[in-house]
């Protein structure tokens, strides 16, 4: 409550502990050994698998050792190695819903102390308030005494119940994180609001495209109509009603119009009983659900990307889309409106008639051919989010957050008391003395010293591939040379 | 690369909300422009005392229903009162309380002819009749406190579920349960002819009534809540002749539910505290349905 209050009145000043301004050359040199920890992870498709695995992969490439640990996916559990030697643990933990593992907040600490004690783990990283397993290894690290890092991916409401419950939950468990990334300011704002946090601590880190998957290729398109391209699961939350308002809408005024709608979900029915009542079987082509690989193929047949998603925290598809060097369509809510200059992107309100005037207009522009080409999109887009860019920034953040000390037990405690609440701070502040007390029995049963150390796959001291390690060595120190 | 070769100075340029520009600020940069978009309480309705009592009034005479339901059972499990009598009086009801409904339905359309409605009536009373042996003897293999306890969970599964919110017929789950609860206290009843009367009379209280009710605050509003005073009092008049502390509970329960809680919701009121910002899921609020149907 302090803190929102708080947020009102902010004002601008520097930190004292910015993220630039105390970087010197020999903290350039520091390499962390990070643990990325969350349930969603190949073979798992979405939008935070591919931004751990791409961090993980640039991180790797800056000469850092990078670990992940998820939880076990049907027959794929133990050590798998990925590219360039990011080691991947499948921990056998149960799953509950949704891919999200059960959280009991101690029947994870043995698995999770045995990776960090093995790899050697300096900072420890979780992804996604969904991720049950995330929440878990950021108290584990603290009861360890590690430094932790975590990177929000969604938004969230205040109105509900269910929204009220997750939100203290959030609240306890990013109390004593480190450091806390979002990826748009509309993000930050909502993690703060409900982590009741500092906002000096909560860094803005965009998502990342690989301009490189997503190239135009006029060449693929039918000039006789004009295509829109729907990529997105279908759900509620994607705005597909909306989408099944806009198709018979336009469809009626405009001839020469097709939608190609790629993605799976509850909502597919909807978008067949609107086909199937208007008669629109050779306009409207559900694909069905997407391998990652074949989205470029669909998005190059487009002339316009529509995204009609009624929340959003960043919005990958809009920037896909852009760089395949489409129109895009999108609605206004979320942190959309921060993520394509206006020139690339028509915002709309998350309304039928709305989306249906602005996809018009654009529609318009397309048929005087008064619009920039796929190529000058492309190249308009293709710098603006890279991956090196977010392992650059969060980089900064690992270096500003291994200088931060560890807060002991008992501080630990008052913290919690402190910060959430005099009923759900006692109850964690409970929790996390069982938690050190059973660390502590781990520790007798098997010490530290007693766990193999294991041997590096990605990093400065990799055993593993010599061009990598080469390349990292050469990397750090050009001004010696 | 974000503000990493900016002085420790304030910069030229002023801060903006978009990620697609290089700005020369730090990523954990806080402006003074965060949270402005921040929003609260701007759907909140504010509640009046007096219209929040009126509202409760159609908790109030639904568990008064449940009570008049009680006291029927239990008059006619001790034989005080004559099937047959019931019968008539229940006919007698549901005759004033059809004219009453399609006196006040006066200019709507109506969905369905007089004929629907006699042989929707004529085949349910016929089942009922038919089935009453059957119904009498459901339960004899089941002991009398399960059925009671069972009862009870019904019929107060039947108070929770009924939808109060949005005023219409009672709910599938809220009539169900009623109508399981009344058949198993039906079956304890000495006669046939008591178990069908029972039914008939379960239906009466839980289904027509509450469509009668919802017709009244629909059209007439004045008569709302005269007819739940006039069921409130009924239930505990009832459940008086009977049981007479039984009754004075009943009427302070009431008395709290009507008068207590909506006065405890008017003073939480001004706690409410309810945020709002970009970040929150847009709502459709247009008619959708019009391109499916």
């Amino acid at each position: 409550m302090g803190n929102r209050r708080r947020g009102h009145t902010h004002a601008p000043k520097t930190p004292p502990l910015s993220l630039d301004t105390h970087s010197s050359d020999h903290e350039q040199d520091v390499k962390h050994r990070i643990c990325m920890v969350s349930d969603f992870f190949y073979p798992n498709m979405g939008g935070v698998e591919s931004h751990i695995y791409q961090l993980s992969q640039c991180l790797i490439e800056k000469g850092h050792k990078v670990v992940i640990a998820t939880h076990a996916y049907g027959d794929r559990r133990g050590i798998r190695y990925l590219t360039n030697g990011l080691k991947v643990y499948y921990l056998p933990l149960q799953v509950m819903y949704n891919q999200s593992t059960a959280t009991t907040c101690f029947h994870s600490l043995p698995l999770l102390r045995c990776v960090f004690v093995r790899e050697r783990i300096t900072i420890v990283h979780a992804h996604s308030s969904f991720s049950a397993m995330a929440h878990d290894a950021l108290f584990h690290a603290k009861t360890m005494g590690l430094n932790t890092v975590f990177t929000d991916h969604s938004l969230f409401g205040f109105a509900d119940l269910s929204s009220v419950l997750t939100n203290k939950l959030l609240t306890v468990s990013l109390c004593d994180t480190n450091h806390i990334v979002c990826v748009s300011y509309t993000s930050k704002e909502n993690t703060v609001l409900r982590a009741t946090l500092d906002p000096e601590i909560v860094s803005v880190i965009p998502n990342a495209v690989d301009p490189t998957d997503f190239t135009p290729d006029p060449s693929r398109r039918d000039n006789s109509k004009i295509t829109i391209v729907v990529i997105s699961r279908l759900v509620y939350r994607k705005g597909i009603d909306l989408l099944s308002g806009i198709i018979p809408e336009l469809c009626g005024k405009h001839p020469d119009l097709c939608f190609l709608i790629g993605g799976e979900g509850p909502k597919r029915i909807v978008l067949e009983e609107v086909r199937e009542k208007y008669q629109l079987h050779d306009r409207v082509r559900l694909l069905g659900a997407l391998d990652h690989k074949d989205v470029r193929d669909v998005l190059v047949q487009g002339h316009v990307f529509l995204n009609t998603s009624l929340t959003e925290a960043f919005c990958m598809a809009i920037v896909e889309g852009a760089s395949c060097g489409l129109h895009v369509v999108s609605t206004r809510v979320g942190g959309i409106p921060e993520v394509l200059p206006d020139e690339l992107v028509t915002l709309c309100e998350p309304s039928v008639q709305s989306l249906c005037d602005g996809l018009e207009t654009v529609i318009a522009r397309i048929r005087t051919g008064n619009v920039a080409s796929p190529a000058t999109i492309h190249r308009k887009v293709r710098t603006l989010y890279t991956w090196r860019n977010v392992a650059e920034r969060t980089e900064k953040v690992y270096n500003r957050v291994c200088r931060e000390p560890v807060l002991p037990l008992s501080d630990r405690l008052h913290r919690l008391r402190s910060h959430c609440g005099a009923v759900a701070g006692s109850i964690f502040s409970f929790v996390a003395v069982i938690t050190f007390l059973f660390l502590l029995f781990l520790q007798w049963l098997r010490p530290d010293h007693l766990i193999d150390v294991a041997v590096d796959s990605s990093g400065p001291h990799s055993r593993l591939g010599q061009h990598v390690s080469k390349k990292t060595s050469k990397t750090p120190n050009p001004a010696v040379s | 690369m974000m503000g990493a070769d900016s002085g420790p100075g304030a910069p030229a340029v002023p801060w903006r909300k978009v990620l697609y520009e290089r700005q020369p600020f730090p990523d954990n940069y806080v402006d003074c422009r965060f949270l402005e978009e921040l929003r609260r309480n701007i759907r909140v309705r504010q509640y009046r005392y007096w219209a929040v009592v009126r509202e409760t009034g159609l908790i109030a005479q639904q568990v008064s229903c449940v009570a008049v339901f009680l006291t029927l059972w239990s008059y006619m499990e001790q034989g005080d009162l004559e099937p047959s009598l019931v019968l008539w009086v229940c006919l007698g009801c549901a005759l004033l309380g059809y004219g009453l409904y399609e006196i006040l339905g006066g200019a709507c359309v109506r969905e369905r002819t007089r004929l629907a409605d006699l042989q929707s009536a004529t085949i349910f009373l016929a089942f009922t009749f038919g089935f009453s042996p059957v119904l009498k003897t459901l339960t004899e293999s089941v002991s009398t406190d399960t059925v009671y306890a069972m009862s009870a969970v019904m019929l107060l599964a039947h108070l929770v579920s009924f939808p109060y919110a949005q005023p219409s017929p009672p709910g599938s789950l809220s009539l169900n349960a009623a109508l399981f609860g009344s058949v198993c206290l039906a079956s304890r009843l000495p006669g046939a002819l008591h178990t069908f009367t029972m039914l008939s009379c379960a239906l009466l209280v839980f289904a027509l009534w509450p469509c009668l009710l919802h017709r009244m605050r629909d059209k007439a509003e004045w008569s709302f809540p005269w007819a739940a005073v006039l069921v409130c009092l009924a239930g505990v008049g009832g459940l008086g002749s009977l049981w007479p502390e039984g009754a004075l509970l009943l009427s302070l329960a009431l008395l709290t539910l009507t008068l207590l809680c909506p006065l405890l919701l008017v003073l939480l009121q001004r706690h409410k505290d309810n945020i709002h910002g970009p970040w929150d899921e847009a709502e459709i609020r247009e008619d959708l349905s019009r391109f499916l149907n």
